[in-house]
């Protein structure tokens, strides 16, 4: 096993492709018989069978050929496809996800449930085979019109010498039969074969005990034919020429074959052209990325550093020197970047399965489409988004989706329709999650967050639809009648909300009553590296991303107007809250400058003493140790030394 | 030692016979990821050597055999198989594979079967 603990990574990362495979194609399968899917499942249970062997995890292997037996009487049309098999070979795929984790963290894809599984393959197999003896986990079988050119039709009046060959195959040999046929075909080559025994045909069907005889007429020579017979796993070949025609016809041997033909100058030349032909593609742990990138992140920081140093000293040669280094940061920056990023598909391949699961256990029929998985994300982002994906997608089941007969008298399909889709829009990827079931009950959510205290029924009266809607994000709030065993346990949407805005996402949710439910979810491609624009309050150095930020203007005295407990400025026709961070920062010495910022359309402005500029910094998420830090999504260090907080423009507007 | 080509669909069996290949003083000249790239690779590397997958995408191991072959008829092809899959094999020898090597591979086996086809 230790042989191959290099390779753990490489198996790990190639079984769950596979079982993404299986997966995807078992649902597809599940919708009715399809060729391509069986095929697909076949390899990639192939593969993983293969792949669990080389790397000595027995337990996934057999899983694996207990699979391949139940899916080839499938294939064979012998095996319905029904719900119960379904069930257990997701089961069984389930149990080798487990494994493959399990294998992840330096196990042996131990899984307490292989022999059941096993077994209940096996009775399968048994109810499907019924008198179909062989054939199973055969994933093809041979077509009769390859057989061997007849051979009995051999002329009485061969003269060429007769030799009578005796092979035997090694006993250690996995397929005796095999070796026995190959040296069979070697011998084919070299003469015709009289007769064999066992027979070929027996040999063919596997009726082989280690030891092969037989008559060859050949011009080849005794020693050509001992050559021919021979090879891995072969233990011994006599050969004895039958003396039966005048001796001294015997053909000379001919040289042994040459393997090297070509001279050394073609062979340093291919070499030449190998190099051209290297591997592409490699996989890289995904801690020494991480490592590679904090290192990159270092690099950044003291790039500013060396530039401000650079400034105060005005070197030509040094200010050169800073310049070079500075494009070639940005330039490892950039690419550093481009390597993190990881198409949705990666989690997205996941959800057709829960979709599967949910709908099932709701009663429900479910109609799950997936657009623009290939967009990509940055894997820090990525990590965090799959448990609110998750929730979200139970939660569009659960309480999107109506049950079947709802959905007739309502005049709908009887399956309901879930769309998730990514795509890129400028900066930012947004996802969308989308159903055609009843949409929010907006009375209903007015009525809930009364019961449970969260608004009096006077202020949730005067709420608007949109504030309403926004409650369900609030934390203790869920409708939920029965707290299922798949959604629910009291996680509500405000865990999405809050896990979204730590990836600095944001969350919508736009529902149409009796249409639907869309809920948007607005990501930075990434997350740590970012440009900001610093500037400085109260002599207060803050940063604010320079994604929010659509203009700064000058700000005089008497612009600001006072509406209410609030203060507000007319912006070219357009009044603007104003935000101050005086509670964070302190007040602003002048004051004579305001940025507006931007998050999902709502604007505000903030007052500040002075813009210093704008820069690319490295976000460093706050220690927990600091506690609840709502405003500021990080620290970042500037060139200076200088630790100033990022704020988060979402709390603000 | 030889030119290898090694033809199979996944990265990981290629790896390992890479490696195992060589670790015996052989040359990688190529790598396909299917039957039908295996035989384009063939005719544009001539390699003294095949491994190839029974098992795979598009085309499979068989049908890539024939075709090298077609090709070039004394093509040295050494089929890659699992325990379960002797009736493949056994049609891959008809339609003229040299040799094969049985998954999980062991490298001196592997090494040795390689060697045999080579030299014969």
């Amino acid at each position: 096993m230790s042989e191959f603990e290099a390779y753990r990574g490489l198996f790990v990362a190639e079984s769950r492709e596979n079982h993404e495979t299986i997966v995807k194609s078992l649902l597809v399968l599940e919708q009715g018989v399809d060729e391509t899917a069986i095929d697909e499942i076949f390899r990639a249970v192939h593969t993983l069978k293969g792949a669990s062997a080389s790397m000595g995890f027995d337990e996934p292997e057999r899983l694996c050929h207990s699979m391949e037996d139940v899916l080839s009487l499938i294939r064979a049309g012998t095996l319905e496809v029904s719900q119960p098999v379904m069930d257990l070979l997701l089961a069984c795929t389930d149990a080798i996800e487990e494994m493959v984790d399990g294998i992840e963290t330096g196990g042996a894809g131990h899984h307490g449930n292989t022999g059941q599984l096993v077994d209940l393959l096996r009775k399968w197999v048994d109810l499907g085979s019924g008198e179909r003896a062989a054939g199973a986990g055969e994933s093809f079988s041979p077509d009769p019109s390859e057989a061997e050119p007849a051979e009995f039709e051999l002329p009485a009046l061969d003269d060429r010498p007769r030799y009578r060959v005796r092979v035997r195959v090694s006993e250690e040999s996995a397929m005796s039969d095999v070796r026995a046929m190959l040296a069979l075909s070697n011998l084919d080559a070299l003469g015709t074969v009289i007769a064999t025994t066992p027979s070929r045909q027996a040999v063919d069907e596997g009726r082989f005990e280690g030891l092969l005889e037989l008559e060859i007429a050949s011009d080849a020579g005794d020693e050509a034919l001992r050559i021919a017979a021979s090879g891995t796993e072969i233990a011994e070949v006599v050969v004895v020429r039958i003396e039966r025609h005048a001796p001294g016809t015997d053909p000379a041997v001919p040289a042994p074959p040459v393997t090297g033909r070509e001279d050394d100058d073609r062979r340093s030349r291919d070499r030449e052209k190998e190099k051209g032909r290297e591997i592409k593609n490699i996989r890289v742990d995904i801690h020494q990325l991480d490592h590679i990138m904090n290192l990159v992140e270092d690099l950044v920081i003291n790039r500013g550093r060396l530039k401000q140093i650079g400034e105060q000293h005005q070197i030509k040669e040094m200010d050169e020197a800073i310049s070079v280094v500075e494009r070639s940061v940005s330039e490892l920056q950039n690419l550093m970047m481009l390597i993190r990023m990881i198409p949705l598909n990666q989690i997205f391949n996941r959800f057709p399965r829960v979709v599967r699961d949910v709908a099932k256990h709701d009663g429900k029929e479910v109609e799950f489409l997936i657009e623009g998985g290939e967009t990509e994300l940055d894997r820090s982002v990525m990590d965090g988004l799959s448990d609110p994906l998750l929730h979200l997608i139970r939660n569009a089941i659960n309480h999107g989706v109506e049950q079947p007969e709802v959905r007739e008298r309502a005049g709908k399909s009887r399956v309901g329709q879930l769309r998730l889709s990514a795509h890129r829009d400028r900066d930012n990827v947004v996802i969308e999650l989308a159903d055609d079931g009843a949409g929010i009950d907006i009375a209903r959510v007015r009525r809930k967050a009364v019961e449970r205290g969260l608004y009096t029924f006077e202020a949730a009266a005067l709420l608007s639809d949109d504030e309403v809607t926004a409650i369900l994000f609030q934390p203790g709030f869920s409708t939920a009648e029965t707290i299922t065993d798949i959604s629910g346990r009291g996680v509500g949407l405000d865990v999405v909300k809050s896990s979204i805005e730590a990836l600095k996402g944001s969350v919508k949710v736009i529902s149409v009553p009796g249409k639907g439910t869309r809920f948007e979810l607005m990501l930075p491609p990434t997350m740590a590296i970012i440009q900001v624009m610093i500037v400085r309050i109260n002599t207060r150095r803050i940063a604010i991303p320079i994604n929010s930020v659509i203009e700064v203007a000058s700000l005089a005295a008497d612009a600001l107007h006072r509406i209410g407990a609030s203060e507000a400025i007319l912006l070219r026709d357009e009044v603007l809250p104003i935000y101050r961070l005086d509670e964070m920062f302190g007040p602003p010495a002048s004051g004579g400058i305001i940025m507006v910022v931007q998050y999902l359309g709502r604007k505000c402005g903030v007052p500040l003493d002075l813009v210093e500029g704008q820069q690319e910094v490295v976000v460093k998420p706050l220690n927990r140790l600091i506690g609840s830090s709502r405003g500021v999504s990080g620290v970042t260090i500037l060139g200076d030394g200088d630790v100033v907080p990022v704020v988060d423009v979402n709390t603000m507007v | 030692m030889g030119r290898i080509l090694i033809v199979d669909d996944t990265l990981f069996m290629r790896t390992l016979l890479k490696n195992i290949l060589f670790s015996g003083g052989h040359t990688i000249v190529g790598e396909a990821a299917d039957g039908e790239e295996g035989i384009a690779k063939y005719q544009e590397l001539k390699p003294d050597l095949v491994t190839m997958d029974v098992v795979m995408p598009k085309m499979n191991g068989i049908e890539s055999l024939k075709g090298i072959r077609q090709f070039d008829p004394a093509a040295k092809v050494v089929m890659c198989t699992a325990v379960g899959q002797e009736q493949m094999v056994k049609l891959a020898i008809k339609t003229g594979a040299r040799g094969y090597i049985v998954k999980p591979f062991q490298a001196p086996k592997v090494l040795e079967e390689v060697k045999n086809v080579l030299a014969s």
